[in-house]
């Protein structure tokens, strides 16, 4: 049985490489058939705002890039709630995140056997 | 530098055979390029090269295997979206061989 | 199931050190390493935040010492050794990079 993993993604979509790197790990382990979740902490939430526009900034495309985590086989995806309201965050650009209390999220890192924070 | 030249023009090609300017596709350079691999693209080819410009365009990234199999078999069902038929397509690479065709990007994570 | 969080960066200006207590399970802990360290400077907010917590606290003496941070008897002062046995002790280890 493979260990499962989750990635905790937690830096917001244009300040630096940390989002997108924080995806590659999940589109990787998805590719190996890992059992992989991925929760979007504190500015991480802030990668599932709707109406981003990536060709402002002459940058790839991370929220289309995010759409595509189920055909990847990640269908564990999750966001720290109250990082989304501290943030404002109202309607959200993937519809398969599920949202979190904290107590939840020490669950969730308690069920995976291994655990990256980036 | 590759290349490739379909009608008067020389497409440029990275050193894996993809194409450097992914707007220089077009259906001539995907047949052109198919040639160059042996393949004559029959219609049964077409309608993947078709998805995966279709994925590419959702997603903006190329799929590796899995993802392209399970995209396949959501639109096209399960007779066309496993990976016996992507693999007689696409002489066994099907995410790396159709990518290249259909004029996306290398995929990364590609297995 | 328990998870040791290992924290390296400066809790000024940064939310991971209260992002990482608001996730805290009972039988987790936290080791501050690096810069995280500065959480013990007295009269501070992250001082008195895990004083008040009263979890189990471990901080890398090393890294302590190097930043002249001294080490209170409600924390666990551990060397490198010390840091790896604790790992080994813990179902997973959480690095907050």
């Amino acid at each position: 049985m493979a260990k499962s993993l989750l990635i905790i993604s937690r830096q917001s979509p244009w300040s630096g490489p940390g989002a997108r790197e924080a995806l590659d790990i999940v589109l990787a382990g998805g590719a190996f058939d890992l059992p992989i979740g991925l929760l979007f902490l504190d500015d991480g939430v802030l990668q599932l705002a709707a109406g981003q526009n990536a060709r402002a900034v002459q940058q790839k495309d991370l929220s289309a890039n995010l759409q595509a985590l189920p055909m990847f086989g990640v269908e564990e995806l999750f966001y720290c709630a109250e990082s989304a309201n501290a943030r404002g965050l109202g309607k959200l650009s993937l519809d398969e995140a599920q949202p979190l209390a904290a107590e939840h999220i020490t669950a969730l890192i308690d069920r995976y056997d291994q655990v990256i924070t980036l | 530098m590759n290349s490739i030249t379909v009608g008067a023009r020389a497409i440029e090609l990275d050193k894996d055979g993809f194409l450097v300017d992914l707007s220089d596709w077009s259906a001539e350079v995907a047949s052109a390029l198919a040639a160059a691999e042996d393949i004559e693209l029959t219609p049964e080819h077409w309608e993947v090269l078709e998805l995966l410009r279709s994925f590419y365009a959702e997603f903006q990234l190329s799929p590796a295997t899995r993802p392209l199999i399970k995209y396949t078999a959501l639109r096209l069902g399960a007779d066309k979206g496993n990976s016996l038929h992507l693999n007689r397509l696409f002489k066994g690479t099907p995410a790396k061989l159709a990518a290249k065709l259909a004029g996306l990007p290398k995929p990364t994570n590609c297995l | 199931m328990s998870t040791l969080h290992v924290l390296s960066h400066s809790p000024y200006g940064d939310d991971r050190l209260s992002s990482c207590l608001r996730l805290l399970g009972s039988a987790d802990a936290v080791l501050l390493s690096g810069d995280a360290v500065y959480a013990l400077q007295p009269d501070t907010v992250p001082f008195s935040t895990l004083q008040e917590r009263a979890i189990r606290l471990f901080v890398l003496i090393e890294d302590a010492q190097a930043r002249a941070i001294e080490i209170p008897d409600w924390a666990k002062a551990i060397d490198y050794p010390a840091f790896v046995e604790l790992s080994i002790h813990h179902a997973k280890v959480n690095s907050w990079l």
